[in-house]
């Protein structure tokens, strides 16, 4: 019995090959897309799993209030880790991770290196295996250093390195570190990724001044005992916050916030494993990979809807096909099967062809899995992620495509009733609204996702397109953290002798942000940039009112500042020129607006411009240097820049970037969901039109007659094809009318994330309509065209 | 073996009602070989039909085998069936996808004959219906005359009593229709029951009985024996 039915199934997919490799292509790249997310999915949840004592480990957050909203916070200081792990017994131990980065000198060259300052708790707390080395000692001497394998690597150039020394820069000087470990590499499913880890570093003094309650510049971590409650631990350990920090809080009021008092925050714990995915405390500040869950919604739903249509094509393409294969379903019935025995068969077909879609879908996945890692910046591989979970995942995967896709068709086979099979009475032409219904659904769901493609392809066209307010061309960004303003200057001065060099415009290095009182005595946040007077012409920044600072107005330096538009907005200035800005918790620092800049854009454009200060004070550090040089002097103007840099910078690393390339580094992220969103999008639509492809065929096979008999009375080519193409057309119109409503609600939802946006054309749907509707008609027309000039005679004779 | 009283089936289509059997009587005895001849539309087919268990009756009494079978559901129908009727049709009804053997072969698969015993009886009739040469061909390779013998020994390979057999000769020119019919004959020789639709004088001269149909009732009877 099985083997009969094997044999049949086998050779009907075998003769039937259009019908077959429509169906295995379309339902083996759906699979493979399942699989794929599948992957991206236990890759997301397995984050941070592979540490022993996983839950139990926390990180110390706070929820606080500021400026009338609650915040959640994931950074932590000195105080918290020892000060909690030492007063609250639920918690057995702590350790803090902070980021950093050191020079470090390797023969003549000397680069900077990202690292990691972590308690010496660090390998009891996190399960990182050592290559080498003592987990419990390795980080307690002051000069130790432990390096990862690669690091190892990197500076040895292998990996049993334990006892050697590196010269680290400390201060001023390169100084011997010992290397006492020597741990194997990071998982890729890990949030701590480091390639050297340093002692952590405090002074005495920091360890003290309970003033350091308010300072938040690390992540710390603690291990609570397995049997204590969470809420108790949580309690005590604000409990004792209030008891320890309540009088340096208080001063803190009255120095800085003038006495306004919006509570001292709120200590809570949060679950290790949490991290990763969380969006209100994410994992960041040397934490790495942070994710959004969001992006596994997405990602899972587009992989659902090629499988869904995948399907869709399957049931479709069975069920039309289904008045060839009456005769034999009416003559199994009449030698005696009974309806089970067809349903079991019909089944088996179905999980055969899903089998072998099965089989393609994982070398299909190996395949792309290089690009979808690209795509989705992961290191996705089977070698990590397989396991019997996985196995059964796809298994499922596996049993539920095939029931999904086998089980309504088999149904509706197996009623067929012989007498009417068998007596060519039977006729599946008629109503068929199931049919159609699915070839609706499928044309919508192309559309939606075309209509996304399109949208995120324009806003991401106008992000990276749109003016910025300055000239980003011909910029040089080179890095000096940590410059006196007259250091800069001089290394400036150099730079300027070199006619290729335009200008040169030193500022802070990073974002500086602080808050003074403006003239009403109200205290206002902004952003604060330390300039000098070439800022604003390098970048082609407008002034709208006033004037720039100038070097031949020496007071500018300590008396004035310029303001941006939204500052003069927030302020709520007349007239802005001439207002001051108090610095009050520098001892009442004044200083004179002189000029307006006309916003732009210095933070990326997903964010709003805010309120933003210039100043040229003298004692602020700078640390980058915008470098304007000539157009098509780019290789002469970098070797002359990277020559003066390592004239005066001796001992700092040197790197440069252009401007311009930095606004495509900011958009990565929008890059790479632009490309998944269009792959997305050319499969659904692919799929969906290798199923419309089959159902015109077999629907082209289906009236032969028809047509045959429509040719011998007149029909032209055109009016057959015409009348071919029409029905599909139709149903491709509905599903347009259903997606662009559901579309333009939900581009316009995910429009809202950016402040500044495209607004939704009806173009943009004209276009999306057109498209859609242009591919289904080529698609269904090639069969029409096909069977409308097929020679009449011919047809009505075979029937 | 078939006993039939009364006997209505009316097909209800869109406001137009068909009374395709009108209150039919009507016996066939073991052994039999009966033809059922009339003017097309008369009823034959539905007959035919509802006598093969393919479809059921609106009113009336079956009995088939001295077993009522007018409320039988669809699996003890297909039950019945497997074991005792067989049938042809006049358009063959062959399996494309399968060959000349696979297709006799069905039946006994049905009825979950084991595979040697499968062997034996598939050639036994193959060679009895001098088809045996074609054996691994597919339907589409063989002439008329062959796809009919091929259908024949599909309803005979499980020695069924019945063979309900519909237009047998329709589709075929007179030498491979009279080959056909020297075939049922056999058959019935053999002892196998066999009801024939035909419109062929000539073909209802080789049974024993010929009941005459006009609109769904029997109007008379020929004994031909
Ligand atoms: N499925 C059906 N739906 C509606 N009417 C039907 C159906 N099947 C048969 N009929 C009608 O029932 C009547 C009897 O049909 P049947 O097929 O039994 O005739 P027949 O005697 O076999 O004719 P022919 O010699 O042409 O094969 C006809 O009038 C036919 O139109
Ligand atoms: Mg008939």
């Amino acid at each position: 019995m099985l083997k009969s039915y094997f044999i049949t199934a086998w050779r009907y997919l075998t003769r039937h090959k259009t019908y077959s490799i429509i169906n295995v292509a379309g339902l083996s790249i759906g699979l493979a897309c399942a699989m794929l997310i599948l992957l991206y999915v236990k890759d997301e949840v397995s984050f941070d799993k592979f540490h022993k004592n996983v839950n139990n480990v926390y990180r110390i957050v706070t929820l606080s209030k500021f400026n009338g909203t609650y915040h959640k916070d994931g950074n932590t200081g000195f105080l918290q880790g020892p000060r909690f792990a030492k007063n609250v017994p639920g918690i057995q131990s702590y350790v803090r991770v902070q980021s950093g980065a050191a020079d470090l000198q390797n023969g003549q060259e000397i680069q900077s290196q990202d690292l990691l300052y972590v308690d010496s708790s660090f390998f009891s707390v996190f399960t990182f295996p050592l290559l080498g080395g003592n987990a419990s000692t390795c980080l307690t001497e002051p000069h130790s250093i432990v390096l990862s394998e690669d690091a190892a690597i990197k500076h040895f150039g292998k990996t049993d390195v334990v006892g050697k020394t590196m010269m680290l820069k400390e201060d001023s000087l390169f100084v011997p570190f010992k290397v006492t470990a020597v741990a194997k590499k990071c998982p890729q499913n890990s949030s701590i990724q480091f390639e050297v880890l340093l002692p952590f570093r405090e002074s005495e003094m920091d360890a003290k001044n309970t003033d350091n309650w308010f300072n938040f510049f690390l992540n710390t971590f603690v291990v609570l005992n397995p049997n204590a409650k969470l809420q108790t631990v949580e309690n005590q350990m604000q409990a004792f916050y209030v008891r320890d920090a309540s009088k340096a809080y208080k001063a803190m009021v009255e120095k800085y916030l003038n006495g306004y008092d919006e509570g001292m925050g709120t200590y809570f714990l949060q679950p290790f494993t949490d991290m990763h995915m969380s969006t209100e405390l994410p994992s960041q500040n040397g934490l790495q990979n942070a994710s959004n869950p969001m992006y596994s919604y997405i990602l899972s739903g587009i992989a659902l809807f090629i499988l869904l249509i995948a399907c869709i094509n399957f049931v479709n393409l069975t069920i039309a096909r289904s008045l060839k294969r009456a005769k034999e379903i009416g003559v199994r019935k009449v030698i005696g099967s009974n309806r089970k025995q067809l349903i079991f068969q019909f089944l088996g077909e179905s999980f055969l062809l899903c089998f072998i879609a099965f089989a393609m879908a994982l070398f299909l996945v190996e395949l792309i899995l290089p690009v979808f890692n690209n795509l989705s910046n992961k290191a996705l591989s089977f070698s990590y992620l397989f396991d019997a979970k996985l196995t059964g995942t796809y298994l499922a995967l596996f049993l539920v495509t095939g029931l999904l896709a086998g089980f309504y068709p088999a149904l509706v086979l197996s009623g067929y009733k012989p007498v009417e099979t068998l007596y060519s009475r039977f006729n599946l032409a008629g109503k068929n609204y199931l049919q159609k219904s699915l070839v609706v659904l499928q044309f919508a769901l192309a559309s939606f996702l075309i209509i996304a493609t399109l949208t995120i392809y324009s806003q991401f066209n106008f992000l990276t397109k749109t003016d910025l307010g300055f000239d980003d061309r011909n910029i040089v960004e080179v890095r000096k953290p940590g410059l006196k303003f007259h250091e800069a200057e001089t290394f400036k001065a150099e730079l300027l002798k070199n006619p290729n060099i335009v200008d040169v415009a030193p500022k802070n290095d990073g974002f500086w942000g602080t808050a003074a009182k403006i003239s009403n005595d109200s205290v206002m946040q902004f952003a604060y940039e330390t300039v000098d007077e070439s800022y604003l012409p390098a970048l082609k920044i407008q002034l709208v009112q006033g004037r720039n600072f100038s070097k031949s107005n020496p007071s500018d330096a300590t008396n004035s500042v310029l303001v941006n538009e939204a500052f003069v907005k927030k302020a709520g200035w007349k007239n802005p020129i001439g207002e001051t800005v108090n610095f009050y918790y520098l001892d009442n620092e004044k200083y004179q607006v002189i000029g307006v800049v006309k916003d732009y854009h210095f933070v990326a454009l997903n964010q709003k411009i805010g309120p933003q200060l210039f100043t040229m004070k003298p004692s602020n550090n700078l640390g980058l240097f915008n470098i304007k040089i000539k157009p098509g002097s780019e290789t002469e103007s970098l070797r002359f820049i990277q020559a003066k840099f390592k004239e005066f910078f001796p001992l700092s690393p040197y790197s440069y970037i252009f401007k311009n390339e930095q606004r495509i580094k900011d958009y990565e992220s929008e890059a790479k969901w632009k490309q998944i969103i269009f792959f997305g999008a050319v499969l659904t639509i692919f799929i969906s039109c290798i199923g419309l492809f089959g159902l015109s065929v077999l629907s082209a096979e289906k009236r032969t007659k028809e047509i045959g008999i429509r040719k011998v009375l007149g029909a032209s080519v055109s009016n057959v094809v015409a009348t071919l193409s029409k029905d599909f057309l139709m149903l491709v119109s509905i599903a347009l009318i259903i997606a662009i409503p559901i579309a333009w609600l939900a581009t316009d939802k995910w429009l809202q994330n950016y402040p500044y946006r495209i607004s939704l054309n009806w173009w943009l749907f004209a276009v999306a309509c057109i498209l859609v509707l242009l591919i289904a008609l080529v698609t269904v027309s090639f069969q029409a065209v096909k069977a409308a000039i097929d020679n009449p005679v011919k047809s009505l004779r075979t029937e | 073996m078939i006993k039939i009283k009364d006997l209505e089936k009316i097909y209800r289509t869109e406001e137009v009602e068909t009374i395709a059997l009108n209150k039919l009587s009507m016996e066939v005895k073991e052994g039999e070989f009966v033809a059922v001849m009339g003017p097309s539309g008369c009823g034959k087919s539905t007959l035919l039909n509802i006598l093969g268990l393919l479809d059921d009756s609106d009113n009336g009494s079956f009995v088939f085998n001295g077993v009522e079978v007018t409320k039988f559901n669809e699996r003890k129908r297909a039950e019945m069936r497997k074991h005792n009727i067989g049938f042809v049709f006049q358009s063959f009804n062959l399996i494309d996808e399968l060959t000349v053997y696979e297709n006799v072969e069905l039946p006994l698969i049905y009825t979950g004959v084991k595979t040697p015993d499968r062997k034996a009886k598939v050639e036994a009739v193959l060679d009895k219906m001098k088809i045996m040469h074609r054996r691994n061909h597919y339907p589409q390779q063989l002439s008329g005359g062959q796809q009919q013998r091929v259908a024949v020994a599909r309803a005979v390979v499980n020695n069924p009593k019945l063979i309900l057999a519909d237009e047998p000769t329709g589709n075929l020119d007179s030498s491979n229709g009279n080959e056909v019919m020297e075939l049922l004959t056999d058959l019935n020789e053999q002892g196998t029951t066999i009801v024939m639709v035909t419109h062929s004088e000539h073909d209802a001269k080789f049974s024993h009985r010929i009941i005459r149909m006009l609109d769904g009732q029997t109007v008379t009877e020929n004994i031909l024996v």
